[in-house]
């Protein structure tokens, strides 16, 4: 059997831990962002061409690739920084229209985001966008619901979205336990 | 097992709206990037993390439920993410330790 033949099943392989580097330059206010394995960034402002980068943000994130475990192909999906839930903020945004269509039918709309700045990182292309979409909905296991995952493209406007892109950051805000818990 | 038996034997407290579900095994994570490479569909997951985007990412891997342990306080905008997409969140005054023990003790496993 030929790879294009296969009803691919995917499963997540070459899991690795690292970081999601958020950088803004000074100069221009660009945002650059990209996957490291070093856990302490650049701290003092650096210059690279045109640029003047300050870090943002560490979080802790992962990298993976996806097998076949029918016929073997591999695809390596070192374009995807992070997945987004849509919470539908803005409602002139294509992700929140398609949202608000599908959510009837029980089915959640995430969106797949690249690296920062576009023009200097290969995009997730569709078909990857689709074998994502494959994965988990085979992982979940459910006929009641299903995942939708598009293009960051359908993003209207990124300063009206209030999501967050599924990473380890600003998680460990330490609440106290209730009264007479 | 069904999660209604799991919520009265351990006590949990539901925190969101609670629909019948089956529970497959037990998962401990307070990272998000762990709960997306290594749970499994039908998981309970426990962990201290209240931030809203352990809907989004217990959606995503269907996890039958998450239980907030320690009694931390889950703050409305998670309570009311996780009401929308149907992901359950029970709260429990104890720890994880004891959490765990208890799953045990009913044959839930961790896969």
């Amino acid at each position: 059997m030929t790879s294009r033949e296969c009803d691919h099943i995917w499963k997540m392989i070459h899991v690795a831990y690292g970081y999601i580097i958020t950088e803004k330059c000074s100069r221009c206010e660009i945002v650059s962002t990209y996957f490291s394995f070093e856990d302490l960034p650049p701290l003092e402002e650096y210059r690279e061409g045109e640029h003047f980068w300050n870090v943002v943000e560490s979080a802790q994130s992962f990298r993976f690739d996806f097998q076949c475990e029918k016929c073997g192909q591999l695809e390596k999906f070192d374009e995807l920084m992070g997945l987004l839930m849509c919470t539908g903020c803005d409602k002139n945004c294509q992700v929140a229209k398609l949202q608000e269509i599908l959510e009837k039918e029980r089915t959640w709309v995430y969106v797949a985001f690249g690296f920062l700045p576009k023009a200097n990182h290969i995009q997730l292309p569709a078909k990857k966008i689709g074998m994502l979409e494959d994965f988990f909905n085979h992982r979940r296991n459910s006929t009641d619901s299903r995942i939708k995952i598009v293009s960051q493209e359908l993003v209207s406007d990124y300063s009206l979205c209030y999501g967050k892109v599924i990473k380890d950051v600003n998680m460990l805000c330490l609440t106290l336990p209730e009264e007479g818990a | 097992m069904k999660l209604q038996e799991i919520i009265e034997k351990l006590n949990l407290q539901p925190v969101t709206k609670v629909e019948e579900k089956n529970v497959q095994g037990v998962f401990i994570s307070d990272l998000l990037s762990d709960v997306m490479t290594s749970a499994n569909a039908g998981d309970i997951w426990l962990t201290v993390q209240t931030h809203h985007n352990i809907i989004a990412v217990a959606n995503l891997v269907n996890i039958a439920a998450i239980v907030v342990t320690h009694g931390k306080k889950v703050p409305e905008e998670t309570v009311s993410l996780g009401n929308r997409y149907h992901v359950i969140i029970l709260s429990t005054p104890h720890s994880i330790f004891d959490t765990a023990a208890k799953l045990n003790a009913t044959g839930l496993k961790s896969k």
